[in-house]
């Protein structure tokens, strides 16, 4: 690694920077693009504190008010809306608990919220006990999201017997394709986002023996593009978020060497905006939190210095999903 | 808070700038105000709600809780009399907090259809005397009390009405749906008018809906050819259409509901969408999606499935002679060849190393045949490497046939010996050099 200590300034990891570009996300109320992305607000504290985490900052924002916003977006079922006013759904339900997980709140769901048991069966209520997948509200959308979402939140509250996993894994395994990715439903092609959904959820319940691990891994590893990037899908473009969406697939089936990590290491700190922080799909465009945090999770699944470690199937610190679930090693 | 393509500039404002913001942020916040004031007393019936969502939408169709919130309106006003009990549970959100829930067929509701940009407010209501303002209960008494006839008459113009605010419904989110078309909740919302249909009008008209809407799929297709979301709801439409609870359309009255199967026509449209472009990867996995099907519908023979491989093999040889560097045509060369060489392929099911079964395109083609194809698709690419012999691509597939072609078993040669191996990872290694990791554990594996 002692290579990348003498890349040049714009190749360097702008910690502070990105530090302060995600306190300051919340100070943004004089900007209409704040108030046209509060239905993605739980999500967007999830992604800022994971990444402040990772930069070893996890202070950074403060605990009380955190868990005060993310306890005002519960509801009576125990699910939760991405701001105060918005209905429940799983994708707001999977962030609140990663968020309480992160920083050790689960207490405060039962001191001052709905309860665990509410929130594990406002997700268990979601499974369709036919297929075995999950939609993501009341209104049966349905898709491999849903369905590692219920997982990783159920299984870091231990609530796991709540649902079918067989049927669930079951589902998964018709989500295949002959080229050893997965859709978003069966049928669907494969993309590297549904990949890490699918391959998450069967690691959560031991069930990786129907991965074709060999011809998943060729797919993944030829996302990578000359320039270092990561695609989601043959023929596309690069975009800094696959490079959570691929190499936690590579990780989980432990072929991350198959790409090139300096590569990677380049694209993606190419796309920071070294003077006010975040990070931006590809090099020179608009930064944001989720892609913030995806460059910063690719960054740490290929070890680079000063990082806190990722676990690849939750997407938090592993000090958290250690602390919670035991250590997996 | 997900940008994807949008430069980066200059993130300071001009005070003008700034108060420009501002007032938008005003009206935005207003609106939203409005709309959450009407959730909290549960008043889906009142039209203005409506037309409150209506505005809101088309400034952000990525605020879901909106679209929830005009499904709400449309099940509780303007479709209430057909959809009642339908969604009853989700009449209010069931997630309410602290909620005083009125009943979704509210009395007091004005004339509903006034909701929708639809059924302008100056036409009269088809339901006025049993619509939407009515409960289940007093309409049962107005139908006994009045004429057969006028009860038939009431239920057509009903259908009409249903009908009118569905389109109405789907026209709206067109739009949106063009500048938005990654957007979840807009694909979302047009699937469960979809299903409102089925549930609402009869078999034939809402047959007419669906059809209309895989032409708009394919329309967006012609947009973005590898849009997922399109190519999803596009399977989702074609399973509905196949369904048994469609009638033909050309026959509402008391038809025989024979499923029509679309695979012929749906196998066609990935040739369409190839032609026009050899790197719609999304087209060839459709494609495969669709094989196994279209030959047994066919009901192919032996000869049959045989000759299907080699016609599919030359298409997509035909796409390698001109695109070697192209993924998706490799993909399905593929997906092509691992029928072929399937290992222990002499049964209709083959069992691999997991145990799971595989249904293959040729179950019972002979050992030799397989071999014959192998050769045939083997020499194939090499003369590519005449012309191209940089691209890495297609070393990849030699070697990956030869592996497969090895493992074939009881051979009286191979395809390619180990030296002719070794040197083309050795080329692999040299091309490609990003996956050099990859290319050191086949060498591992190789010298095994």
């Amino acid at each position: 690694m002692a290579q990348l200590q003498n890349l040049p300034d714009e190749l360097q990891l702008a910690t502070e920077a990105h530090v302060k570009y995600i306190q300051s996300l919340d100070s943004r109320k004089d900007e209409y693009e704040y108030w046209l992305t509060e239905h993605l607000r739980l999500n967007g504290v999830y992604w800022g504190l994971t990444a402040l985490h990772l930069l070893k900052k996890p202070e950074a924002l403060p605990r009380d008010a955190t868990i005060d916003f993310v306890l005002s977006c519960q509801h009576e079922n125990g699910g939760f809306g991405a701001a105060p006013g918005h209905d429940a759904h799983m994708l707001y339900t999977v962030s609140a608990v990663q968020i309480l997980a992160l920083i050790d709140a689960f207490d405060e769901l039962e001191k001052r919220g709905k309860g665990k048991a509410a929130v594990g069966k406002f997700i268990a209520d979601l499974q369709n006990r036919e297929t075995g997948t999950f939609a993501g509200d009341e209104w049966g959308e349905e898709d491999t999201r849903f369905l590692y979402g219920a997982f990783n939140a159920l299984s870091l509250m231990g609530m796991l017997d709540l649902v079918d996993v067989d049927k669930a894994v079951d589902h998964i395994k018709a989500c295949a394709n002959f080229d050893g990715g997965y859709g978003l439903t069966p049928g669907a092609e494969s993309h590297s986002g549904q990949i890490f959904t699918c391959l998450a959820a069967l690691s959560i319940v031991g069930r990786m023996e129907s991965v074709e691990a060999d011809k998943l891994g060729k797919w993944l590893s030829e996302r990578q593009l000359p320039n270092g990037g990561l695609n989601g899908r043959p023929e596309k473009q690069e975009d800094v978020c696959y490079s959570w969406w691929v190499l936690s697939g590579l990780a989980m089936i432990n072929r991350t060497h198959w790409i090139d990590r300096n590569a990677l290491f380049g694209f993606i700190l190419r796309c920071q905006d070294t003077e006010k922080g975040g990070i931006s799909d590809r090099p020179g465009n608009m930064v944001d939190v989720w892609h913030t945090l995806f460059g910063l999770t690719g960054l740490s699944l290929l070890g680079y210095p000063g990082l806190d470690e990722i676990d690849p199937v939750y997407c938090l610190p592993k000090s958290t999903t250690q602390r919670i679930l035991g250590s997996k090693d | 808070m997900a940008s994807h393509g949008i430069a980066r500039t200059n993130r300071s404002r001009t005070e003008e700038q700034r108060q420009q913001d501002l007032d938008r942020i005003q009206k935005y916040r207003d609106l939203d105000d409005q709309i959450q004031s009407h959730v909290k007393q549960a008043n889906y019936s009142d039209p203005a709600l409506f037309q409150l969502t209506t505005k809101i939408l088309r400034l952000n169709p990525e605020y879901y809780t909106i679209w929830n919130v005009r499904r709400r309106c449309l099940i509780s006003g303007s479709l209430s009399r057909r959809s009642a009990g339908l969604w009853r549970s989700r009449a209010s959100p069931s997630t309410s907090r602290s909620v005083t829930t009125k009943p979704s067929c509210a009395a007091s509701s004005p004339s509903p259809s006034a909701a929708t940009p639809a059924a302008p407010a100056t036409s009269p209501s088809p339901r006025k005397d049993g619509g939407s303002g009515t409960t289940p209960e007093q309409k049962k008494e107005d139908t006994a009390d009045n004429a057969e006839g006028k009860a038939e008459e009431d239920e057509k113009a009903d259908i009409a009405a249903d009908t009118s605010v569905v389109q109405a419904e789907l026209n709206f989110t067109i739009p949106l749906l063009i500048e938005f078309p990654k957007c979840y909740w807009i694909w979302g919302y047009r699937s469960f008018l979809l299903s409102l249909c089925d549930a609402i009008l009869p078999a034939g008209a809402a047959r007419d809906f669906w059809v209309a809407e895989l032409a708009l799929d394919s329309k967006m297709l012609t947009k973005d050819r590898r849009n997922f979301h399109a190519w999803s709801y596009r399977r989702f439409i074609v399973s509905a259409l196949e369904s048994t609870t469609k009638t033909d359309g050309s026959d509402d009255v008391g038809s025989t509901t024979t499923p029509k199967s679309m695979t012929e026509s749906e196998f066609a449209y990935t040739y369409s969408m190839i032609k026009v472009d050899l790197s719609n990867f999304s087209a060839w996995h459709n494609r495969s999606k669709l094989a196994l099907r279209l030959l047994d519908e066919r009901g192919a023979d032996d000869a049959g499935r045989k000759k299907f491989l080699e016609e599919e093999l030359e298409l997509v040889r035909e796409g390698l002679n001109v695109g070697p560097e192209d993924q998706s045509l490799w993909y399905y060369h593929q997906f092509l060849m691992d029928h072929i060489t399937a290992v222990g392929a002499k049964n209709a099911a083959e069992s691999d190393e997991k145990g799971t079964t595989k249904e293959l395109i040729a179950p019972n083609l002979s050992l030799a045949d397989r071999r014959e194809f192998v050769d045939r698709e083997v020499a194939e690419i090499k003369d590519l490497l005449e012309d191209y012999a940089d691209v890495k691509l297609i070393y990849e597939a030699l070697l990956e046939y030869a592996m497969a072609y090895r493992a074939m078993g009881e051979s009286d040669g191979d395809a390619a010996n180990q030296d002719e191996m070794m040197a083309w990872l050795a080329k692999l290694s040299e091309l490609d050099p990003l996956r050099r990791g990859r290319w050191d554990d086949l060498e591992k594996s190789l010298k095994v």
